[in-house]
């Protein structure tokens, strides 16, 4: 498998995800259901974590097939465009589905609506448009069958009225990567805050899974629960610290383990926080007083949970020691 | 300025010149993801503490978090162990950088103030939760302040080097 398999592995899941996550969200508007609508937010924000690693394989899989007589660089460059804005109102949709859930849990009453709840629809929706163009700019890249003009079109003067609007909109890759890199302090901004984002989410995070784990068992764990949040925002501030870096040097990252170890470690992280929230681990725990033992279960999520914190901090921390002192993982 | 000769020394050293020559996985960047272990542990746990006691959370009672501070301390010790073996394999880079000067003084500071909190707020029975948050708050932020400060300028002293080792 190399980093071309990865980008279309994945990057189908962003796409169908988006459309069933908003399908499901308007049916659940439809019937008034909140169960159906918990769901939905839940497709919305997995999806977002999926989106990281498909957006990240995308340099890769144009590594595998740049040099191909008959692969247009300006198609690619479009595609690449429309990947990036579509991915930002992605994570954008995630995040406010992520508070949206968040807001179900505190207060209980579903049926109660707030800002959050309109913007969920309104970036859905947008997403989803952004996708098709996405999937669109992305098949014409391999399949000259379904390219509705010559392979070098990438001007603004082009296609129906919104495809131009949203063209024009479009950040221009190549434009982006040199932002990045103008200004060393800059870098070292972008760098400072990943660190001060990993203090954040490790420490809420790590003081509830070491609660968990009958480390101080005085704590009930209900309360502890409540700092869930500046995990959230430590996780904010480190997924978009990390999203600007990456741009800043995609090939640098793209063909270094490292990096890709960590974003396993990181969908791992995800998936162990779905196994806590979508059993009933959560609920149990979530009772617990002080001095009460939580289940096996729990302890062992909780376990893995600090497990796959330090991997993600160990493979974040080796990115530089790959590239400096092992073949990168494909010849470029 | 000529620069003091002890600085050769020490990089001279056969270990201070593996760190930074090996290739070994175990080498400069295992002692670096130590250190950001330790960051975690101290900053993380401390911030945790900084944020209930300015009223977030406000549910979570005050005195079981004062276990927190053995993690604190341990990740303490944890980077005051890592630091020394990265200044010894980096000294003339570190100790000619006033970043780094910046760095040791905000964590000195920090880590006062942690013991102050512990103290003063933590080892005080007699206090509840309202009077703990009301004696604690203003150490609290500069807590936050200073954490925020000691890690931008340990970030820093990638970029703002002069020397990376005796010229």
């Amino acid at each position: 498998m190399n980093l071309a398999h990865l980008h279309l592995l994945l990057n189908h899941f962003p796409i169908i995800g988006t459309i069933v996550g908003l399908g499901l969200f308007l049916v659940s508007l439809v019937g008034k259901n909140a169960d159906l609508r918990r769901a939905s937010l839940i497709v919305l924000a997995v999806i977002a974590l999926v989106a990281i690693p498909t957006f990240f394989s995308g340099v890769g899989a144009q590594g595998a097939i740049k040099n191909d007589p008959g692969v247009s660089e300006a198609l690619i460059e479009r595609h690449e465009g429309a990947a990036m804005l579509a991915f930002f109102f992605m994570e954008i949709t995630g995040a406010l589905a992520l508070v949206e859930l968040w807001k179900h849990y505190r207060i209980s009453r579903p049926e109660r609506r707030t800002w959050t709840f309109s913007a969920v629809l309104l970036f859905s929706i947008i997403t989803t448009g952004l996708m098709a163009r996405v999937g669109t700019t992305g098949g014409e890249v391999r399949h000259p069958e379904i390219r509705s003009g010559p392979a070098t079109a990438t001007t603004t003067t082009e296609g129906s009225l919104p495809s131009r609007i949203v063209y024009a909109l479009e950040p221009s890759p190549p434009k982006f990567t040199q932002l990045m890199l103008d200004n060393k302090f800059w870098w070292a901004f972008m760098m400072d805050m990943h660190f001060i984002g990993l203090a954040l989410l490790v420490g809420t995070i790590g003081v509830l899974d070491l609660r968990m784990l009958g480390f101080a068992k005085n704590l009930p764990v209900g309360p502890l629960h409540r700092l869930a949040p500046w995990a959230l925002v430590g996780f904010g501030i480190n997924l978009v610290t990390g999203v600007l870096a990456f741009i800043g040097m995609p090939t640098f990252y793209t063909y270094d383990m490292a990096f890709w170890l960590k974003m396993l470690a990181i969908m791992l992280l995800g998936l162990n926080v779905a196994a806590f929230y979508l059993t009933n681990t959560f609920e149990t725990v979530e009772a617990l007083g002080p001095g009460e033992d939580a289940p096996p279960l729990a302890k062992f999520i909780a376990a893995t949970s600090l497990f796959l914190c330090f991997a993600v901090i160990a493979f974040g921390r080796y990115i530089q020691w790959f590239s400096d002192n092992v073949d990168s993982i494909a010849a470029h | 300025m000529a620069l003091p000769l002890f600085l050769r020394t020490i990089e001279g050293t056969p270990f201070s010149t593996w760190m930074r020559e090996s290739e070994s996985p175990f080498g400069f960047y295992f002692i670096l993801l130590v250190h950001t272990v330790g960051l975690a542990l101290l900053v993380g746990a401390n911030a945790v503490i900084d944020l209930r006691l300015l009223g977030v959370a406000r549910e979570i009672p005050l005195p079981p978090l004062k276990r927190l501070f053995g993690i604190m301390w341990l990740g303490f010790w944890i980077n005051v162990t890592s630091g020394i073996l990265l200044l010894f394999a980096y000294p003339t880079k570190s100790l000619t950088n006033p970043d780094f000067y910046i760095k040791l003084t905000c964590i000195g500071f920090a880590v006062w103030i942690m013991y102050r909190m512990k103290r003063r707020v933590f080892d005080d029975a007699s206090l509840d939760d309202a009077a703990m948050m009301a004696k604690g708050a203003t150490l609290a932020k500069w807590s936050l302040c200073l954490w925020a400060a000691a890690i931008t300028a340990g970030r820093l002293l990638a970029y703002t080097y002069r020397y990376v080792t005796f010229p």
